[in-house]
């Protein structure tokens, strides 16, 4: 009897032990490293127009990053609690805000020779994440939440020096929604989308004159 | 002035304890009157390895895990248009959602209009004009600053009992004052690759499980918790700027210099926050809280 199981342990050992690699998907680090060195690349490249690096970004960002899972932890409890028309309107206006934010931030941004280091990765099942510190004239330790899906893993929440991205939204959106309701979140979403988008319209003048 | 710190003293003690009993209230999971939050804290005690943050079971009332309710997956309008993953539910989970404890949030959010209003029409400014001096120069100042913050962040170490980190940072007090020409340049990190340990008093109090209390913004000083205030008036005696023979001006005018520099040397992400933010001074609240939880893990 021990024999035999000690047999199916071999067995099972041997399998799983061979069966890995053939459908191991990358780990998160390295599907992860691709996408940002992607980015960096086109952020670095001074050849392209402001809005070719943006079209560029903005289809890298896509490709790993999970709008809809993000929206779902935005809102947490309150998601359960939304109509599925106000689940769509929210997910669309969240993400253009996340779009629209990171686009401003590349638009004032002026490339000094970042760089990213992976310092540590932890997956637990379908869940992971992966540390990193990106080396500027200061150390920022971001790490990056991922979730598989299918063979990608993705990207649901970003931490930058302890603040969780999401945490953050969800606190203020959270207490927006016990004081003015769901749809008042959304009325106030959209302002906000449509205030960023003026000021990207507008952005090398307004925001050059209050920033340099 | 010395009164009045030592009434602001007591007066923080006084919240810190109705903080602390908040805590000790949530360490004794039965207490009749304790609130829902410590179903959710017991239900981890038991169970912690399940957990991928359970290391946050320890953490004081403030933070309220999400994971206790609802495991069932979602069966919404998002589940079944996509894979199977997409089952999943992502509403809860990992995540844990940071209850501020705001008593005072009209003074505050007055202190966050105050402050905003200095910052943009004065130390912002000044900061802009300041931004001439080259930034290796700028670096420099902050450099030396640091050099003298040594003390609060040796004895903090030493307080919490990290004996490497005290180490460390009486390694990069003596390097960087000799090699480092009285704490301009930072070769303790360059190379000897010894990096600065950040601590506090606040982090120290935390550490042995004082909860933050409640959150308060201080005019000029920015946001904090009773916590931290209690931390910031003990650093302040640690200060070697307090032992030198300099008047209060002058002190201030160091401190400015000190808070000038590194505003100059930041890359305007007060300006995002007050843009990209649907509530900013939410966004801060919750940003600090977390910050500091995050530095008191450490």
């Amino acid at each position: 009897m021990k024999v035999r199981n000690y047999l199916l342990f071999i067995l099972m050992v041997a399998v799983f032990g061979w069966a890995k690699p053939v459908m191991a998907v990358p780990g998160p680090t390295d599907q992860l490293r691709v996408t940002l060195d992607k980015i960096v690349e086109v952020l670095r490249n001074k050849d392209l127009s402001q809005d070719a690096i943006l079209d560029k970004v903005e289809v890298l960002v896509r490709s790993k990053f999970d709008f809809d899972a993000m929206s779902q932890r935005t809102l947490g409890i309150n998601w359960k609690n939304a109509t599925p028309k106000q689940r769509t309107r929210f997910i669309e206006l969240f993400s253009q805000l996340l779009e629209d934010t990171y686009r401003l931030r590349i638009r004032n941004y002026t490339y000094q020779d970042e760089r990213v280091e992976y310092i540590g990765e932890e997956v637990r099942g379908t869940r992971g994440q992966v540390d990193t510190l990106v080396i500027a004239n200061k150390e920022i330790p971001v790490s990056y939440r991922v979730r598989l899906k299918g063979n990608e893993w993705l990207v649901y929440d970003v931490i930058v020096e302890e603040v969780s991205l999401i945490s953050n939204y969800r606190s203020t959106y959270n207490e927006i929604i016990r004081q003015e309701g769901f749809d008042g979140l959304l009325k106030r979403l959209e302002e906000k989308v449509k205030e960023l988008e003026s000021a990207q319209n507008t952005s090398t003048v307004s925001v050059e004159g209050r920033r340099v | 002035m010395r009164r009045f710190m030592v009434f602001m003293l007591l007066v923080m003690l006084a919240g810190l304890l109705s903080g602390g009993q908040a805590f000790a209230a949530d360490e004794q999971v039965v207490l009749p009157d304790a609130p829902a939050v410590d179903v959710n804290n017991a239900g981890q005690v038991e169970l912690p390895a399940v957990e991928l943050n359970s290391s946050e079971q320890n953490e004081p009332s403030t933070v309220v895990e999400e994971s206790g309710e609802e495991v069932e997956p979602l069966t919404g309008a998002i589940a079944g248009e996509d894979d199977f993953t997409d089952e999943e539910d992502f509403t809860n989970g990992d995540i844990e959602t940071l209850e501020v404890f705001d008593p005072i949030e009209p003074f505050n959010r007055g202190m966050f209009w105050f402050n905003d209003k200095l910052y943009f029409y004065l130390f912002k400014p000044i900061a802009r004009g300041y931004r001439v001096v080259p930034e290796p120069a700028r670096e420099s100042v902050s450099n030396f600053f640091s050099n003298l913050g040594t003390p609060v962040r040796f004895a903090n170490a030493l307080l919490q009992l990290k004996m490497e980190d005290a180490g460390t940072e009486l390694g990069r007090l003596v390097i960087n004052s000799t090699l480092g020409i009285g704490g301009l340049f930072d070769p303790a990190k360059a190379w000897f690759d010894l990096e600065k340990k950040e601590e506090d008093f606040g982090q120290t109090l935390g550490n042995y499980g004082v909860g933050s209390g409640f959150y308060i913004v201080w005019p000029l000083l920015g946001p904090s918790n009773s916590r931290d205030t209690v931390g910031m008036v003990g650093d302040f005696f640690l200060d070697p700027l307090h032992y030198v023979e300099i008047k209060p001006v002058e002190r201030i005018g160091l401190t400015t210099l000190d808070k000038e520099t590194d505003l100059s040397l930041d890359k305007d992400t007060y300006e995002s926050i007050q843009q990209e933010a649907l509530d900013p001074y939410l966004f801060v609240r919750n940003a600090y809280e977390q910050y500091r939880d995050g530095k008191i893990k450490k």
